[in-house]
């Protein structure tokens, strides 16, 4: 059933497809960006093969895989397979190229995912607490972590973790997968700066709210300071922090290549730097177009989320 | 569950029985990922590291650590025909891990299938400038015939994995062989991992399976044997190798030079080639941003190398020479001032960036005007790598090159011959030694690629040969097992034993 055009729930259908149609064009843009820029780069058979291979062998492995075509005609085929859900084969690994990154993106969301949840829970009541009263503990706790956060880069926390709680303690693994025990470490250090981030903006923002009128009022009729301060100031609160909670969660997803590279989780990040650097061009289209795909999702659920928290826009 | 079933064994083995100890299974950190198991592929180190001679075996074998030479594998002896054609005598009763029996149409169609144009098999640039073809006389014989005729024929099929006839030409996932291991998991991004063959025609390994792990950080490599989550990563950061219980360096075969651009001045003259030789302080290096154990090079090729020269010497540091040497130039009319750019790849080695800095600093102080350029990979190669860009200024590119194979062939007509991809110049007499030491034979072959190494060396002086490096690498104290020059590109599972 199809709501009235101008009930809320049409301009929301309204609104979903708008932003739909936009992600669409930006998406097809960047393939044909992605496409051309990265031939730009140079000829994948001068990498696959030693430096010492002969110009025959050369010019056979861009034979086999359809490097000598124009560009055009390279672009053509490739649009067409995409339409029909193939994304051509790696380079490197011989195997279909989607098939490489869905499998490298599934460790990447469900790092992103946990990661960001915990993070959101963490931020916001620490940053409410600490909003609510400034120079406490959680004030401190959390000017130190957003400092951390700003401040240490990660690979140096990444393996100082590595040798206290691994080598030294050997509470965790190293690295790798495998167990529950193997996400702690990767987890704990992804933690670190978005938390640091989100946990300022929330201060900042509960500040404001627990400052205005209607919180005052609040306290006049009584209400305990838990109710007030994650029922009524918390709502009005979160429309900014929702938004950089989004611009974190994306840097998340495009992977983190640090973190996978030096805790060896097979994540989309590494495995993009690896294709751009190996001339795997089929896999670099995959992995951005999945990528980006998964950004403009949550880009919408982000949107959706404003408009269910502030009835302004929904109306 | 497994794991625990593992380690259960493991316990019970050690705790009733002394005559399980020294076997069992290992795990082993690499720092690269194998993106391909494709026994064509085993050339490529990454590869190479988990299925040469495990999975995969080759007719010949080269000896690494002694010095037997080309030693029989699936070919149990070998000889020259009349006509200079190869025959190779196989194994028999030796068994492929499908059950499948190994013969001569195996061997040739191995060969054809790297040969073929359906794939992009690696090994085959080893064949370049011959034809080779593989004649089966009959179930256990056969011949190559190559034109022109190969001394080294036997050596170059110690770079040919034998695979089942029925193996497709394209590439494969699951590679079969007649090795001691065959592949029981490979979970991409996460392990592979081998287990012993009950069927294998030779002696039964020490090791049971080997699983192989993967992490690009070298601290981290070190820190899993340490923990106790691996018992052996063949390359970690010197930085690292601190624990003399379990950190060996070894001499892996990597020769780290400057190959110069003989076609522009001021390059191309010798006195300017022997200035920028004899501006460096190569000692001074060992020990501060090369590892101690290194060897200061005077060829391509490290030591162990057929026909390597002892009777060449390292160039002198003598920067008074240098300046003196660059004067006369100048004064014969020879640009000497124009900015010569060396090139040198990123992360190409450990310290590479202070190394290309403090040559640079030491190559101004004698009078060159040199700029450095740092650039990833892919452009290192064009820079490496002929058809060379027209209008080029002159130009240095700072390179490391592996020969671990035994024999210079496999360096010396790339980087020194007119027709080579990475030469930077043209001289009949290095041309004309390399085709005859290619055609030679035993002591003649030596004494030729000798004569070679001298003459491009002393004459020519063509190049900056700088240092043969050194690798580092951490052995769990379980294992009795030293690293060798051949371990960047093959880990034989079968030499590791376990105390």
């Amino acid at each position: 059933m199809i709501p009235p055009p101008d009930s809320p729930e049409g301009a929301m259908l309204r609104f979903i497809r708008k932003r739909a149609v936009a992600s669409l064009i930006s998406l097809v843009g960047l393939i044909v960006m992605v496409f051309f820029l990265s031939r730009l780069t140079g000829d994948p058979a001068a990498l696959f093969l030693p430096v010492e291979a002969s110009a025959e062998m050369k010019q056979q492995f861009r034979e086999l895989h359809g490097l000598n075509d124009p560009l055009l005609v390279q672009f053509g085929r490739y649009v067409g397979n995409v339409v029909t859900g193939d994304f051509g084969e790696s380079l490197r690994k011989a195997r279909p190229a989607l098939d490489v990154v869905l499998e490298a993106f599934t460790w990447t969301l469900w790092l992103a995912i946990v990661t960001m949840t915990l993070v959101t829970g963490a931020a916001i009541v620490v940053g409410s607490l600490a909003a609510f009263r400034a120079g406490g503990f959680f004030d401190r706790l959390s000017s130190v972590i957003s400092l951390v956060g700003a401040s240490v880069p990660d690979f140096w926390i990444a393996i100082v973790a590595i040798v206290v709680f691994s080598v030294n303690l050997a509470w965790l693994p190293t690295s790798g997968t495998g167990s529950l025990l193997h996400w702690i470490l990767p987890i704990a250090v992804l933690f670190i700066r978005p938390f640091g981030i989100i946990v300022q903006v929330v201060r900042g923002s509960m500040i404001g709210a627990l400052s205005s009128a209607y919180v005052k009022t609040a306290r006049a009729k009584g209400v305990k300071s838990g109710p007030i301060i994650f029922v009524h100031a918390l709502r009005n609160a979160m429309l900014p922090v929702i938004t950089v909670i989004g611009d974190q969660a994306a840097s998340l997803l495009n992977g983190a290549v640090i973190v996978e590279t030096i805790f060896g989780f097979p994540g989309v990040g590494k495995l993009m730097i690896d294709s751009i650097l190996q001339r795997d061009f089929n896999v670099v289209l995959a992995a951005i177009l999945v990528t980006a795909l998964a950004i403009f999702l949550m880009n919408l659920a982000i949107d959706l989320a404003y408009a269910l928290l502030d009835p302004r826009i929904r109306h | 569950m497994k794991r625990m079933l593992v380690l259960g064994a493991l316990m019970l083995g050690t705790a009733l029985s002394p005559a399980f100890a020294g076997s069992g299974p290992i795990k082993i950190v690499l720092p690269e990922e194998a993106d391909l198991l494709e026994p064509c592929m085993a050339t490529r180190s990454n590869i190479g590291r988990v299925i040469m001679q495990n999975i995969s075996e080759t007719l010949t074998e080269l000896d690494v650590r002694g010095d037997k030479g080309v030693m029989p594998r699936l070919a149990e002896k070998w000889e020259q025909n009349a006509d200079g054609s190869w025959r190779f005598h196989l194994r028999q009763g030796v068994k492929f891990s499908d059950g499948t029996t190994f013969d001569a149409k195996d061997v040739k169609h191995s060969f054809d299938r790297i040969m073929s144009d359906k794939n992009a098999c690696e090994s085959r640039r080893y064949f370049g400038g011959m034809t080779v073809t593989p004649a089966v006389v009959d179930d256990y014989t056969i011949d190559f015939k190559a034109d022109p005729v190969q001394p080294i024929l036997p050596l170059l099929l110690s770079l040919v994995t034998i695979v089942p006839e029925e193996t497709p030409l394209e590439f494969v996932r699951e590679p079969i062989g007649t090795g001691p291991y065959k592949l029981t998991d490979w979970t991409p991004g996460q392990q592979i991992v081998l287990t012993g063959r009950d069927d294998y025609w030779g002696a039964k390994p020490e090791v049971t399976e080997a699983t192989y792990l993967f992490r690009a950080d070298p601290s981290v490599r070190a820190a899993m044997v340490q923990a106790g989550e691996a018992d052996l990563s063949p390359s970690i950061s010197q930085l690292d190798a601190t624990n003399p219980a379990t950190d060996f360096s070894y001499l892996d075969s990597e020769t780290v030079y400057l190959r110069i651009d003989h076609n522009i001045e001021p390059l191309n003259d010798v006195r300017v080639r022997r200035a920028l030789n004899i501006a460096i302080d190569r000692q001074a290096f060992l020990g501060t941003l090369v590892p101690d154990s290194a060897l200061l090079a005077t060829a391509i090729v490290p030591p162990p190398t057929l026909g390597w020269n002892p009777d060449v010497k390292v160039f002198p540091y003598d920067p008074d020479g240098a300046r003196k040497l660059l004067e006369e130039a100048k004064a014969d009319g020879v640009k000497v001032d124009t900015p010569i750019t060396i090139i040198a790849r990123s992360a190409n080695f450990p310290n590479v960036t202070e190394i290309m800095e403090a040559i640079q600093a030491q190559l101004q102080e004698v009078g060159f005007q040199v700029e450095l350029k740092f650039v990833e990979v892919a452009e290192h190669e064009q820079y490496y790598s002929k058809p060379f860009k027209e209008g080029r200024g002159p130009q240095i590119v700072a390179a490391m090159h592996d020969n671990s194979k035994g024999d210079p062939s496999f360096s010396m007509f790339f980087k020194y011959a007119t027709e080579g991809t990475q030469s930077g110049f043209s001289d009949p007499k290095v041309d004309d030694l390399i085709k005859r030491a290619s055609a030679a034979v035993g002591e003649e072959r030596a004494k030729l690629w000798s004569e070679l190494i001298a003459y491009v060396h002393d004459e020519v002086v063509a190049d900056v040969l700088l240092f043969h490096m050194v690798g580092f690498s951490r052995v769990a104290e379980r294992l009795d097992f030293k690293p060798s020059m051949a371990t960047n590109g093959t880990l034989q599972l079968s030499e590791i034993k376990i105390k």
